[in-house]
């Protein structure tokens, strides 16, 4: 049981609903930005707004930088996001402006050789006047080199600090000097060495961007190189030096990798002043930098009693720098008109035009940032307004004025009925709150007091709050914890009705719900009226899809029969048999050996073995990136795991000792081939040679000129436009290819040849024509969808149905919900959003219970066993609402192996395992654990999973759910618990053997 | 020693930490001065008064209660500030199937709740049929553990009811070994004139006879309280401060004569005698045979109507009917002293296993106010209380309840005559008077119930109105948490009622009244007494 009293103190940025927070929100309305100053380019990122937002994430989120286009030369951008919270209480929304500027530094690189004193030394001396980590990246080309331009230079040559790269570069960071501003570097030559020239090109560490000179290398030649001939390209050989494009190969490679996160595009003008010295040189180049900046407004009204009247408090604050103008007025109706309302005006307020008001913003204390703050009688629907910042920015809602509702009488009328109840209680508050209006200021204090009276934990800050302040909030806290009590027991179906059939009409899908989700209630399967599960859309309290049985099964031999009947001989490309257990076979660092497939083929049978019926196999098209999920051509299946026949022998021997194998599709983005007129990368080559217009429209980094995109944007490559119906029959072709091979072999060919009359066959494709000629067909029996957030689940639907797998399961990984750093209990809206996706695919694939597994680390790492049942008392995942559909995991290569980017409570993974691999849904093992010292008693778990045929939709009840302790009884078969604390089976009419007992897991199979 | 900032309802929870943890006294009365100023709205509270009589009050016991009573009733006028408020929890806390707490979480944040307004404590029903469910002496407490601790830690007290009778709604049958041993021995329920059986609770005629895998009811009882006592011994006199134990169908003293719901859900019938077991016929025969007319032992009365029919429809309880002749007075006397007798063998019971636990033990009886306005009193009469418009039948409970130490729990405190249909002649006023002034009489003290989960129309004017009377109410439970309960409907009307509990209190306080300083302060240091004394 948890003691400590939820009360965040967060009450200035989520006001709490008084006397009962519904959370009724008023619809939102996206917000974009437009910023029409003479930049060139803006683009809009528009993220989800979140209801409620702790300050905290809202910060993060403004720190996030959102550009990622590095092919995206010499624009400058403008992104604007805008996060809007509100509830209903007195205190109306909160608008959360963020800005990310880019902001053009200009400065110059300066190149200069000077002469030694041996007149045959030279010294080069590169520096560069903008701010930031500079770094030389350089080379040499060797007099008697002919082939290569890029070279380590010799030893004596290095500076200190430098660290070469591969086996043709140096990297020397740049070091200040001369003041404050300028870095340089500076490298000695030795006239003896043999060096025909220097290649450099500018790296800023930062952001990872390359500054060169007219997008070429630098390069500085040498008077002997020339002699000697073996330059001829070399302008004004008779200076001897030169700046020069160089070879654009490598870099560009790098360029493509390198992940900025601050979008920064060079320019750079080369101006000559080519002096006539013979020996001594002096270059500047002019740059410029774009650095992002976040700025923020924020925007918050609350309600407030002053003499005598509500008020309307409007509250701005940015950090905008310089002068920033408040360009506003005020309007009574929808129709949004101007109008100017009467004084009085806070200072600083001129009348514009008769029309609006123009508020200075005063500058904060501190320095940073301006504020202001405006108070309006209450009689005004909306407060609208636009800013502006200097004398040319003005900041917009989508060319249009932004628009603030104030609380009307209308919307107060909604949450009339509420106040009306407890008119007693909040009259007297309400009249306190107005009389300081800094009553927030308290509400830190009185949180904790309240927390204190609870704990019985006093603080001497208890002391200071004043008598009437702690009642209001504590009356706040009374009604909170009664709505919260409140929508939990009215959400829960009480347990004693279990003995009747589990209540039909509680799961009647209304008809119009039904209307509005057909998938969810399609995906009924003939066997439903014995064990079938059913989807089912229930309007209360929201409206979730989520199975539920419609009958309980009370003779447990009979089920067992039935079942054996239903799910035998039954395939749903969602489930597969219903009994298997799916092995990750790789992890992010399997591509190192470059032989993975033929690692993976020795240890197939013992896989088998083990009891796993199907493995995941990784990407297996070339990709930009060695792990396989930045897929260029999809017909080239010559990877880091191996070649296309190496692949083909692997699937084989899977085959052979009975495990299904399934590939992984990366279907969201593509990497291209080729750059479009403006150096964008979105023109795509090898078999699938599709253009911009295959690219969504919204990710304005690759120039799409396809539609919006169905999903979220992965902003590392262009997205594909799914909603093209040339690109899903593409893929749809591919993943039959992928599947079955010779079908497409026709068309394939075909295409090829066309491809050899275009003007290159690369190698790839050659390979790949090998390989098509071979007709050999790869043989795939399912898939695992990569980053299927990025498209509407429909058309996972019809790749499914064009190439039914035995098995198919989406990565939809999204964040949990996070109130004030902690988990909420309640995560029913994540595994909501996973539920939604599956009833998109019409439950034609599976999803990984992503939601689980981050229960499970929360009941783990903080000893909150109680989390694992909701408050129906069903699993807490997805598990709990569609088992069937759940495929749960603990970790993969993404979340644990070297990347870690959300990595299982350390050394507790056996709990993971004993919850999952005996919980319905379909466990999924990750490679890692299998060969660890976990493995025996994986083993163990996974025979007890057989031996009771536990399988995806298996019942689970759960026995005890409480701090230290978890524990189910699955199928009447297998009880289970996990966690320190104490748990024994109920003897009754089973008999209770220990199967197997490990670090805080216990698990029993009935006699 | 610095009393003198407790404040209210809280007062006692502060008196009893004292005991263990010293230290922490200083400390809590900051939050103390907090809580108490929230609740009563109040700036000028004095803190002094209402912490002294309220830390007396909680750890009265019986002779320092005479004492506070006469010292107090010179001072100040009783007023309602001495009732202290429980809230029942759910029937279903406690699920049947896997005894885990139900809604856990919801229960959690409905405690702080009711702990920041001010409520004393919360009532738990723990029913047999989860308890010892699958067989004779295998307890399983876990579930209800848990909720000690949770109220442990809120800080609230816990009344706790042991239910030993069923339930449709949570459906929470009698232990399973038990329904097993009734379906092949019948005649351990209650039985009608038509022979059914009433299965939710064990006839009272059974009591002594070992129907049980060879024990008795009653013994089998006794271990359940024993076993509850050594299992919560932790929480025995410290978070647990009253138990009421289950007399009878609902939990409440009398037999189940109106089980049966009424047809059209309104009007209520005269209800049935449920005397037609066969123990229960014996014992009756045995009865009519020592008094000399053998022939009244052969079954009920012949002429007593049915569950819902108009009590007027047979001759039994008609003006002048069976009910005043000697036979209807023989009947009566022992249905009715059967029903006492089952009562005083549970409660002395209770009263021996719990005497020592710093506990006090209630018992439940019903309000049966249909038909009080006529002069046969069916719906009494036939649920067991031989109280007609002749014959006091509440005296000997409230004796019964006075020999027993126990405590009288009464429902229906928030229903009004007013709302009553007109054609039952119901009175429940007039009834909850009378049964109380028979509490009066023998010094038992009533802890008022409301009749039902659902609001009735005034319902807290009524039990205002009932908390504020002369009377011998100590202490209110009010039924019962769950989704209505925090509805928005409902749960800003209770927390106003919480509040006008402790509002008069206030207005007494408010005043400048220097002349009770003396007395006050004399009570001061006869309290402080007292409490060191509980230290």
């Amino acid at each position: 049981m948890s003691t400590t009293v939820a009360s965040e103190t967060l009450f200035p940025l989520r006001p709490r609903g008084f006397p009962f927070p519904r959370h009724k929100t008023i619809p939102f309305r996206p917000f974009f930005l437009t910023c029409s100053s003479n930049l060139n380019y803006a683009s809009f990122v528009s993220h989800q707004p979140r209801e409620t937002l702790s300050p905290a994430l809202a910060a993060s989120l403004a720190d996030t930088p959102i550009l990622h286009s590095l092919q995206f030369p010499q624009t400058i951008t403008n992104t604007f996001q805008i996060n809007r919270t509100e509830s209903v209480s007195t205190f109306s929304p909160y608008i959360y402006i963020c800005i990310a500027r880019c902001i053009t530094v200009e400065g110059k690189i300066f190149v200069r050789l000077d002469l030694g004193k041996n007149l045959r030394d030279r010294k080069l001396t590169v520096s560069c006047n903008i701010p930031g980590k500079w770094i030389l990246h350089w080379g040499v080309t060797y007099v008697n080199d002919v082939g290569r331009e890029w070279d380590q230079p010799p030893c004596d040559m290095i500076p200190p600090g430098s660290v070469p790269i591969k086996e043709y570069a140096m990297e020397t960071p740049l070091k200040k000097s001369e003041g404050d501003t300028l870095q340089e570097v500076r490298i000695d030559l030795k006239a003896n060495n043999g060096i025909s020239a220097i290649n450099f090109v500018l790296k800023d560490e930062e952001t990872g961007t390359w500054y060169k000179n007219n997008g070429r290398d630098f390069k500085v030649s040498f008077v002997n190189s020339v002699k000697a001939g073996l330059d001829t390209n070399i302008i004004g050989p008779k200076r001897g030096f030169d700046l020069w494009p160089g070879n654009l190969g490598q870099i560009s490679e790098m360029f493509l990798k390198s992940r900025a996160d601050k979008d920064v595009t060079s320019e750079s003008r080369v101006s000559k002043q080519e002096k006539n010295q013979p020996e001594g040189f002096y270059e500047e180049v002019s740059i410029t930098k774009k650095v992002l900046v976040n700025n923020s407004i924020s925007v918050s009204t609350k309600k407030c009693f002053e003499s005598g009247g509500v008020k309307d408090l409007i509250h701005f604050e940015t950090d905008l720098p310089g002068e920033v103008v408040l360009h506003w007025g005020v309007c009574r109706d929808d129709s949004r008109k101007w109008e100017v309302p009467p004084p009085p005006h806070p200072p600083g307020t001129v009348l514009f035009k008769d029309r609006a008001l123009r508020t200075q913003l005063r500058p904060r204390d501190g320095g940073k940032g301006s504020s202001a703050i405006i108070t309006l009688e209450e009689e005004f629907s909306g407060f609208i307004f636009v800013l502006k910042q200097n004398e040319n920015t003005w900041f917009k809602y989508m060319g249009n004025d932004f628009y603030i509702p104030l609380s009307s009488p209308n919307v107060l009328l909604d949450v009339g009925n509420i106040e009306d109840h407890s008119a007693g209680v909040q009259g007297e508050v309400i009249k306190e709150a107005s009389k300081e209006t800094s009553f927030f200021a308290f509400a830190d204090t009185i949180a904790n007091d309240i927390r204190n009276l609870i704990t019985e934990n006093p603080s001497e800050k208890c002391q200071k709050t004043k008598s009437k302040k702690p009642q209001q909030s504590i009356f706040q806290e009374i009604e909170r914890l009664a709505a919260e009590a409140y929508n939990i027991f009215r959400s829960s179906i009480p347990t004693f009705s279990e003995t009747t059939t589990a209540e039909p009409e509680a799961t009647i899908v209304e008809p119009e719900t039904a209307m509005a989700e057909p998938q969810a209630t399609t995906i009924l399967e003939p066997e439903t009226a014995m064990a079938e599960p059913q989807a089912t859309t229930i309007l209360e309290p929201e409206t979730i899809v989520r199975e539920t049985w419609t009958t309980t099964i009370v003779v447990p031999e009979a089920s067992v029969e039935l079942e054996k009947l239903s799910l035998g001989p039954k395939i749903c490309s969602g489930t597969g048999t219903g009994y298997e257990i799916l092995c990750q076979g790789f992890n992010w660092d399997s591509h190192k050996s470059g032989r993975w497939y033929m690692e993976l083929k020795e240890v197939a049978s013992q896989l088998a073995s083990l009891g796993f019926t199907v493995v995941w196999l990784p990407p297996p098209t070339e990709s930009v990136s060695p792990e396989g999920y930045m897929p260029k051509d999809l017909y080239n299946l010559s990877s880091r795991y191996g070649n296309i026949d190496e692949l083909k022998d692997l699937v084989k021997r899977f085959h052979e000792v009975g495990i299904k194998v399934l590939g992984d599709a990366v279907l969201n983005h593509r990497c291209a081939h080729y750059q479009n007129r403006n150096g964008v990368w979105n023109i795509f080559g090898g078999h699938l040679n599709w253009d911009d217009s295959a690219v969504v429209a919204d990710d304005p980094h690759f120039q799409g000129k396809g539609n919006k995109s169905s999903g979220d944007n992965f902003h590392a490559a262009p997205n594909i436009d799914h909603s093209q119906e040339f690109v899903r029959e593409d893929l749809k072709e591919w993943l039959c290819w992928l599947s079955t091979g010779c079908q497409r072999l026709v068309c394939v060919g075909y295409i090829l040849s066309v491809q050899e009359m275009s003007e290159k066959i690369n190698t790839w494709e050659r390979g790949l024509l090998c390989a098509l000629f071979k007709m050999k067909e790869v043989g795939y029996d399912g898939w695992r969808l990569d980053f299927v957030r990025g498209f509407w689940g429909g058309y996972v639907k019809e790749y499914i149905d064009a190439s039914e797998p035995y098995f198919a399961v989406g990565e939809f990984w999204d964040s949990l919900s996070y109130a004030s750093g902690e988990t909420d209990h309640n995560q029913d809206a994540h595994r909501q959003r996973i539920v939604d996706w599956i009833g998109a695919t019409n439950g034609t694939a599976g999803a990984f219970d992503v939601t689980t597994k981050g229960i499970l680390h929360y009941a783990i790492e903080k000893c909150e066993y109680w989390r694992l049942s909701d408050e129906m008392g069903k699993p807490p995942g997805v598990v709990g609402w569609w088992p069937s559909r759940s495929v749960t995991f603990i970790e993969n290569h993404d979340t644990g192996s070297t990347q870690g980017h959300w990595r299982f409570p350390c050394g507790e993974e056996m709990q993971g395992y004993a919850y999952i691999l005996t919980h319905p849904g379909t466990p999924s093992v990750f490679y890692d654990h299998i060969f660890s010292h976990y493995k025996s008693e994986i083993e163990t778990l996974i025979s007890i999973r057989k031996r009771n045929k536990i399988h995806c939709r298996s019942t689970v009840q759960i026995s005890k759910a409480e701090k230290d302790v978890y524990a189910a009884i699955i199928d009447e078969k297998v009880a289970m618990k996990i966690g320190p604390g104490d748990f024994e089976p109920p003897s009754g009419s089973q008999n209770w053997l220990l199967a197997i007992e490990g670090k805080h897991y216990k698990i029993w199979e009935a006699s | 020693m610095d009393v003198s900032v407790i404040g209210s309802s809280q007062a006692k929870l502060g008196a009893s930490e004292l005991a263990n943890r010293e230290h922490g006294f200083c400390n809590l009365k900051n939050n103390f001065r907090v809580l108490n100023d929230r609740v009563s709205f109040n700036r000028h509270i004095r803190w002094k008064k209402a912490g002294l009589s309220f830390t007396l009050r909680a750890l009265q016991t019986e002779p320092v209660e005479e004492e506070k009573k006469r010292s107090g009733s010179g001072t100040r006028s009783k007023t309602v500030d001495g009732v202290r408020l429980f809230v029942g929890l759910p029937l279903d806390a406690v699920s049947y199937d896997c005894n885990s707490i139900n809604h856990a979480r919801a229960i959690a944040a409905g405690l702080k709740a009711l702990k920041l307004l001010g409520v004393e404590g919360v009532e738990l029903p723990i029913w047999w049929g989860i308890v010892e469910k699958d067989a004779i002496g295998k307890y399983n407490w876990s579930g209800y553990l848990d909720i000690a601790e949770m109220v442990q830690k809120v800080g609230l007290k816990l009344h706790v009811t042991l239910c030993f009778h069923g339930s449709k709604k949570p459906n929470v049958p009698l232990p399973k070994w038990v329904s097993q041993i009734g379906e092949f021995q019948p005649s351990i329920y209650f039985t009608d004139k038509s022979g059914q059986h009433y299965k939710e609770c064990l006839s009272m005629a059974v009591d002594n006879l070992p129907v049980l895998d060879g024990k008795t009811p009653v013994q089998v009882y006794q271990s359940f309280c024993e076993s509850f006592k050594s299992s919560f011994s932790p929480f025995m006199g410290s978070t647990i401060t009253s138990i009421s134990m289950g007399l009878g169908p609902e939990g409440k003293l009398c037999y189940p004569s109106h089980h049966r719901l009424p047809s059209d859900g309104k009007t209520q019938g005269a209800g049935e005698f449920q005397c037609y077991d066969k123990n229960m016929l014996s014992i009756l025969k045995q009865h009519a045979e020592a008094s000399g007319n053998p022939l009244w032992g052969l079954g009920g009365p012949h002429d007593a109507p049915t569950y819902d029919q108009f009590p007027y429809s047979n001759g039994f309880f008609t003006d002048g009917g069976s009910w005043e002749s000697t036979y209807g007075d023989f009947f009566l006397s022992w249905y009715s002293n059967q029903l006492i007798t089952h009562g005083n063998n549970l409660l002395s019971l209770a009263s021996a296993t719990f005497g020592d636990s710093g506990v006090t033990i209630h018992g439940k009886i019903p309000l049966m106010h249909s038909w009080y306005g006529t002069r046969s009193h069916p719906s009494e009469l036939t649920a067991g209380f031989y109280n007609t418009a002749s014959r006091d039948g509440y005296e000997p409970v409230a004796e019964m309840f006075a020999r027993n130490s126990c405590k009288m729990i009464l429902p229906g405190m928030d229903l009004s005559d007013a709302n009553q249909p007109k054609e039952n002649h119901s009175s429940p006023e007039l009834l909850l008077a009378q049964i109380m002034a028979a509490c009066k009489k023998h010094g038992v003290r009533v802890s008022g119930q409301n009749s039902s989960e659902s609001g009735v129309p005034g319902g807290f004017e009524q039990i205002k109105k009932n908390l504020s009377g002369e009377n011998v109410l100590d202490l209110f439970t009010y039924h019962r948490m769950g989704a209505s309960f925090f509805s928005p409907e409902h749960f800003p009307s209770f927390t106003e009622f919480v509040r006008s509990l402790k509002q008069p209190e206030l207005h007494s306080d408010d005043l400048p009244t220097e002349e009770e300083e003396g007395a006050e302060s004399a009570v001061m240091s006869h309290e402080s007494s007292v409490t060191m004394q509980a230290a």
